[in-house]
């Protein structure tokens, strides 16, 4: 059954993938990050807190909206951007050169990076392959849009 | 040679008759009562397994190291019972507060657990199969032959002084053996890319390599320090995720992932042992203000430098066109403002207020704003 | 300052216009693109090995083709690049191949990359709950692991020193050196964490064995370092890690002890390849190296004299205190200093100095120490 984006569902499904492919991020290494996912549309925005820990994702939650002063970075976007980049990891089993989250946040020009010390900040880019295979998953899960 | 034995000791009496006493089974047992604290250490979290932080405990944990470490030059390990003449090591960087950062810890055992190999995680072939145009593979031999001059520089800096920390910040010198790997497995991965596209590598910089001899040579570890790990590491890094963004083959994408992952921890650190060094020794912040002062040209003789600005435009706009130039020139622009804005938040985080306004080079990146 | 670029580049203008010039115009200036470098493509040799260094190995990039003396390089260029004028000097003590290289040090090197554990989790440490050794074994493994944990983070100390001193164009030999400083830290770090997991804590210093590694890091040239680590040090070494996996008190150890001894024999197969080269490609070197081995032999024949690790040796080897536990841990330790002797020896003949044997001091102390065995009936 397909699960909405953006819904925790959505995330709860990449978590259950995630470990279900523990090898491959055991060899990525570990992953200690908190970060928030905030999805725009029509003027209002769902959000949501994904807590990393060790090799999994400990836990996620939906937040009215994410304090960057609470977690080390957060992922901001429109709804059509992230629509566009699931589709494009659906169609192509990964996120393609122009769909993955650094190139999607870097010049913050599709997705921002909202953060509040350079510390977390810097966290993306320390455990950016294991973030990205994360979301690469979504080529293993049916996903709707709800928005 | 600069040291000898104080004697031969296999004519020395007391060595063999302290051995065949042994070796007769008359054992001394002088060490089984050592006179140290009695530890059991396990794992907080298995799925972790046994980390330094587990053994964060009593004498033996790196917080109780004193901001001087007077009473040990010799690699007795921490929480050791000394014992009769122990030599001096030559350390000169004895006080903690010099060279610590408080994730230190956290990022060894992240170096470790992140590790990656060069011949086998990246996809090279593909580059066979989609081999790029020839001005693209050009820009990319060019931009990796720069990087590998970086990579030599960033694994030879904790190579220099690592020899010179002190035995008891043993958390601390294993993180800088991991930095030596991180720049060795750069320095491997970009000379593999460089000579895989079948374009050769390109020409060294005098610019940058004269800026990079300029920070390398610092006269101490904390300015060092600054000037590798937290400024090279930050322009790199930002560099790293611009290729990544701007990637012309999955190959150029997946090895940037990785490099970002290795710079970012090293920016990690960076940040971390000056926000340490400037908490505990508040007094060097205006000397660290005046280093700044004297040594961020590097940043423009690193950004400035055509060897590395020309290649990332090409590839930034994905060729030699002049649509392409544009788009590569306003994307690296981009670039060079996001990369001195980044070094200068990492400054401010770290605890050195006012850079922005004592800093010459925002006053340069303003002019590339109006220019571009 | 310990040194200064040849100019400030925020002050140079025609530094800072060429860059705003670029950036507004998009003119470049593409001189790199003519670049005097060989055109070359490599290719992956065994795609199970992933592209090593060794199929880079070609032209004028390769380590082939790198002369005895390193003239033309002396910058952080990359070997193989364009140098311009102008680039700084490295300021390397290092430019005779000779002097460091070894016989497949391509391949030590990968293998390094490729062979990387971690003491945090390749390690069973949860089965330690259920490890409960008796005191004298418990003390006896510590104050092991305690010498171990002491000597080393020398072989990192000892070869990093060296690595900013060697020629950039041996990228190969740095990457080795810097590789082999991550396995000694993972090494101390598994040290440590055995010994501060036994519940007794780290246990004595050896001053007699500070002194050795004091030897070690004093060294007049890489090649007299390499022989002192490499060969006599690491082989010592790598003796004691396989005695030590034998009389590992728990699967635990076992696991660590094998873990640690491919490391260790990677760096002992680098030194005897690099003693081979030196050599055979610098034959002046062999007196040095002979003056060099009479001090490292006396230093290591002094570190048998170094009871807190004979006697915790002789503890483990004989399971105990009582006497018929001491009487076979010496039968075990008596194998183990002669093994140790032995095949360091060995090792030097193996790679071109047979005529050790006539001036070693420690030779003799080997022959005699075998004899006296052989006499009391301990077969070696």
């Amino acid at each position: 059954m397909a699960v909405s984006f953006p819904s925790v569902e959505y995330f709860e499904a990449l978590r259950e993938k995630m470990a279900a492919h523990q090898d491959k991020f055991q060899r990525l290494g570990f992953i200690d990050t908190t970060f928030g996912v905030s999805v725009a549309n029509n003027g209002k925005s769902r959000s949501f807190i994904l807590e990393f820990e060790v090799y999994e994702l400990k836990s996620v939650r939906e937040v009215p909206s994410v304090d960057p002063r609470q977690v080390d970075f957060v992922l901001v976007g429109d709804s059509r951007v992230w629509r566009e980049m699931i589709e494009n990891i659906r169609r192509n089993g990964e996120a393609d050169t122009s769909h993955d989250i650094n190139t999607l946040a870097h010049l913050g020009e599709q997705l921002k990076i909202v953060y509040d010390s350079p510390d977390g900040h810097d966290k993306l880019y320390r455990f950016m392959e294991s973030i990205q295979e994360f979301f690469d998953l979504t080529s293993q899960v049916d996903v709707s849009f709800n928005q | 040679m600069a040291f000898y034995a104080d004697k031969d000791y296999t004519q020395d009496q007391e060595v063999l008759e302290k051995m065949n006493q042994v070796m007769a089974g008359n054992l001394g047992l002088g060490w089984y009562d050592a006179r140290t604290e009695k530890i059991k250490g396990r794992p907080r979290d298995l799925r972790r397994g046994l980390t330094y932080q587990d053994l964060d405990i009593g004498s033996y944990g790196y917080s109780k190291i004193p901001e001087f470490i007077r009473d040990n030059q010799s690699m007795v390990a921490r929480g050791s019972e000394k014992v009769g003449k122990l030599p001096d090591m030559g350390y000169v960087l004895n006080r903690k507060s010099d060279v610590w950062s408080d994730n230190v810890t956290t990022l060894y055992e992240e170096a470790k657990s992140r590790r990656w190999a060069p011949a086998v995680d990246v996809p090279w072939t593909e580059l066979d199969r989609n081999p790029l145009p020839h001005e693209l593979e050009a820009a990319c031999a060019q931009l990796y032959t720069f990087l590998q001059e970086c990579a030599l520089v960033s694994m030879d800096f904790p190579s220099r002084w690592v020899p010179l920390v002190n035995q008891d910040l043993i958390e601390l010198k294993s993180f800088m053996c991991a930095q030596m790997l991180d720049g060795s497995r750069l320095l491997e991965a970009f000379r593999k890319r460089a000579l895989y596209g079948g374009a050769g590598l390109g020409r060294a910089s005098v610019s940058a390599e004269q800026g990079l001899k300029e920070w390398l040579w610092a006269d101490t570890y904390p300015q060092g320090s600054v000037s590798i790990n937290l400024s090279l590491a930050g322009l790199l890094l930002a560099v790293y995720r611009h290729v990544a963004a701007f990637a012309p083959s999955r190959v150029d994408r997946r090895l940037m992932g990785y490099a970002m992952q290795d710079a970012a921890r090293q920016v990690s650190y960076g940040l971390g042992a000056l926000r340490y060094h400037l908490r505990h020794q508040p007094a060097q912040a205006a000397a660290m203000n005046q280093y700044l002062d004297d040594t961020e040209h590097v940043i423009l003789a690193l950004l400035g430098s055509p060897e590395l600005l020309e290649p990332l435009i090409i590839i930034s706009g994905g060729g030699l066109e002049r649509e392409q130039v544009k788009a590569g020139r306003l994307a690296t622009a981009k670039l060079i403002r996001l990369a001195v804005r980044e070094y200068l938040e990492r400054l401010e985080a770290a605890g050195l207020s006012g850079r922005p306004g004592n800093s010459r080079i925002p006053q340069a990146i303003e002019r590339i704003q109006v220019e571009a | 300052m310990a040194y200064l670029a040849t100019r400030n580049f925020l002050e140079d203008k025609d530094f800072v216009d060429k860059w705003l010039y670029t950036i507004r115009t998009g003119e470049l200036d593409l001189s790199w693109m003519k670049s005097a470098t060989e055109k070359v493509k490599p290719h992956e040799a065994n795609p199970r090995r992933g592209l090593t260094y060794r199929d880079l190995d070609i032209g004028n990039y390769g380590f082939s083709a790198l002369p005895e003396k390193v003239r033309e390089n002396r910058s952080y260029a990359p070997r193989g690049a364009e140098i311009p004028a102008g680039v700084p000097d490295s300021q390397p003590w290092v430019s005779r191949k000779s002097e460091l290289w070894a016989f497949n040090t391509e391949s030590y090197y990968e293998e390094a990359v490729s062979r990387q554990w971690n003491a945090t989790t390749d390690i069973p440490w949860d089965r330690l709950e259920s490890a409960e050794l008796p005191e004298t074994i418990g003390k006896a493994l510590s104050q092991l692991m305690t010498f171990l944990t002491e000597v080393e983070m020398i072989a990192t100390d000892t070869p990093a020193m060296w690595l900013p001193r060697l020629n950039p164009d041996f990228i190969e030999v740095k990457a080795f050196i810097a590789a082999q400083a991550m396995d000694e830290a993972r090494h101390t770090e598994v040290f440590r964490k055995r010994a501060l997991t036994t519940g007794w804590g780290l246990m004595q210093a050896s001053p007699m064995n500070e002194m050795a590694l004091k030897h070690l890091r004093d060294a007049d040239s890489f090649s007299e370092m390499s022989v002192a680590l490499h060969l006599v040090a690491e082989g010592n070494v790598l003796t004691m890690f396989r005695f030590s996996e034998y009389l590992s008190p728990t699967d635990v150890d076992k696991k660590i002890f094998r873990l640690v001894m491919q490391d260790e024999a990677r760096h002992v197969g680098y030194g005897m390849q690099h003693f081979k080269y030196v050599l055979e490609h610098f034959p002046e070197k062999r007196e040095v190296l002979h003056a060099h081995l009479d001090e490292a032999e006396n230093i290591s024949f002094a570190g048998a004299a170094a009871t807190e690790l004979t006697e915790s040796f002789i503890i483990l080897a004989g399971g105990g205190l009582k006497r018929e536990n001491i009487e076979e841990g010496i039968r075990i330790t008596t194998i183990f200093n002669l093994k140790q002797m032995q095949e360091h020896f060995e090792r030097l003949e193996k790679c071109g100095m047979p005529e050790r044997k006539e001036r070693s001091k420690l030779y003799m102390m080997y022959e005699m120490g075998k004899a006296a065995a052989e006499a009391a009936g301990i077969r070696v």
